[in-house]
């Protein structure tokens, strides 16, 4: 894809003018796995290698240790047209993980993968990001997933940037705030002495529950003065928590708003 | 198959051999070799360069290759050279075969010197409408669309000929004979003919012009003059797809 503006530099070089070596190091996994039918694990790291001018000696090696990473291993020599959807999303991020590229792109890696699958690659990405040292660029819709796993994030809509960011400077210049879920019987005892709390900005009260969400001013921990008033109260409390949907209410706040952080 | 048919046909109808006569029997491999030319070659390799590029973007194994250290221009040279490698090895082994089921049907066969000059002459003829669907196939990009739009052009051209053929004929008016020089289908039927009737024994040259009616009627022209035409119609067609591959981007089409 040609830039309509702006410029782009991989590791200092311009991936449109010197591809080769602006790409070199490069590993990428599209959301939709393209990948020949006709082909095994082996031979489409084998082919992939042979791109990235991986040295031969070291091919046979790079193919079993990327494999193994990706718990592909007992299926080196079966046709990928043999693969169920999850294999062949395990073999899409291999494709990416050989040759031992420091920038990754990674694009919805997830999508086909079970829940344990799911759990394996997140760990997968967090240990190359610590011992390769390098970047892993990563796209999902999944806003917990975005959350647990990245140090920075950056919010597309509609072509255009709404923020950019680490997660926490993100959700700071976004929302101004956190929220604090708090789950208490009977909760009516200990609503207005929440509210008094200094650093609670709101408190909202779920339907019919014993469930009462609280907007905290961010960098303020009120938690300690929450479950002392709760207790003061005369209601039990059961569970004191952030939520963890930070991201993803930056994102519907940063929409309603629609400006650029 | 094609370069086999023939003969099996010709070997079970006993008016058909009648109708031959012997002194032509060493020289019956050229039926198998240009039978083919007009119709199937040109088919085959419609069929292989419209899908080379559209089945890739439909596929998305073009982001996916592209994505790695290879660049657009080797990308696109590989995908060219592989499809036109595999029409030629198709042209090699429809003369092989023609030959050696000749030789199994006729017996003895004579004058394979000319062998290598016409496969060259095939494969260069099959440049022409092999480019034009590998531009199609980039311009499209929807394989089902390539292959209808490809093998359209290749039948309306070949048509249009036969047409203006028929009026020439008929009227005696030189201008109809020109058009035709000039269209597509007309340069890929008559190289390989005009090049192996200088090349074989006049004997062969009756049986060369039957064949020529038959593979769709090859036009009376000059073999530079073909050669310049392919060429002609093959780099106008590579530009424009090598130039419209450069400056557009290449995504996944999801059909």
């Amino acid at each position: 894809m040609r830039p309509t503006s702006g410029s782009v530099s991989v590791r200092g070089l311009d991936p449109v003018s010197e591809h080769r070596k602006a790409l070199v190091n490069v590993g990428y996994s599209p959301e939709l796995p393209n990948i020949q039918t006709f082909l095994t694990p082996r031979e489409l790291l084998a082919l992939t290698a042979e791109e990235l001018i991986v040295p031969k000696a070291e091919v046979s090696h790079e193919i079993a240790s990327t494999l193994e990473i990706v718990g592909l291993t007992e299926y080196t020599n079966v046709k990928v047209s043999k693969l169920s959807k999850g294999m062949v999303q395990r073999l899409s991020i291999a494709q990416a993980l050989i040759g031992t590229p420091d920038l990754l792109v990674m694009d919805e890696p997830m999508i086909g993968l079970d829940p344990a699958g799911a759990a394996h690659f997140r760990e997968v990405f967090r240990r190359i990001a610590k011992e390769r040292g390098g970047t892993i660029f990563l796209s999902s819709h999944i806003m917990s997933e975005v959350e647990s796993l990245c140090t920075s994030v950056c919010m597309i809509h509609r072509g255009r940037m709404l923020f950019n960011g680490t997660i926490k400077e993100t959700i700071g210049n976004v929302l101004g705030s956190t929220f604090l879920i708090v789950e208490a019987e009977p909760v009516e005892n200990c609503l207005e002495s929440i509210r008094g709390i200094s650093g609670v900005e709101e408190v909202r009260r779920m339907d019919g529950s014993r469930t009462v969400e609280l907007k905290v001013t961010l960098g303020k921990d009120v938690r300690p003065n929450v479950a002392e008033a709760v207790i003061r109260s005369g209601a039990k409390l059961y569970s004191l928590s952030y939520s963890e949907d930070l991201l993803e209410r930056t994102y519907l706040e940063a929409l309603k708003k629609g400006t650029n952080f | 198959m094609i370069g086999t048919v023939p003969y099996v046909g010709l070997a079970n109808l006993h008016h058909a051999l009648s109708l031959i006569p012997s002194s032509d029997y060493p020289y019956l491999w050229v039926a198998g070799v240009f039978l083919p030319q007009g119709l199937f070659i040109q088919f085959t390799a419609i069929l292989i360069a419209a899908g080379a590029m559209s089945e890739e973007y439909e596929q998305g194994t073009a982001e996916l290759l592209l994505s790695k250290p290879v660049t657009k221009a080797e990308y696109f040279f590989g995908k060219f050279l592989g499809g036109y490698s595999l029409i030629a090895f198709i042209i090699l082994l429809n003369m092989v075969l023609a030959v050696i089921s000749a030789t199994v049907t006729f017996g003895q066969q004579a004058s394979f010197s000319v062998l290598p000059g016409v496969f060259v002459a095939q494969a260069y003829a099959a440049l022409l409408f092999f480019t034009v669907a590998f531009m199609i196939g980039e311009l499209i990009r929807r394989s089902s669309l390539s292959y209808i739009f490809s093998a359209a052009l290749f039948f309306t051209s070949t048509i249009f000929g036969l047409y203006l053929s028929v009026i020439f004929t008929l009227t005696g008016d030189a201008f109809y004979k020109q058009v035709q020089l000039y269209i597509p289908s007309s340069p890929i039927s008559s190289l390989p003919l005009l090049y192996a009737s200088g090349s074989l024994p006049s004997g062969v040259a009756s049986l060369l012009g039957t064949i020529e009616g038959l593979a769709g009627g090859a036009v009376e022209t000059s073999i530079p003059f073909s050669i310049l035409l392919i060429l002609v119609y093959f780099v106008a067609a590579f530009i424009v797809a090598f130039v419209f591959f450069e400056t557009s981007d290449v995504s996944r089409k999801v059909s």
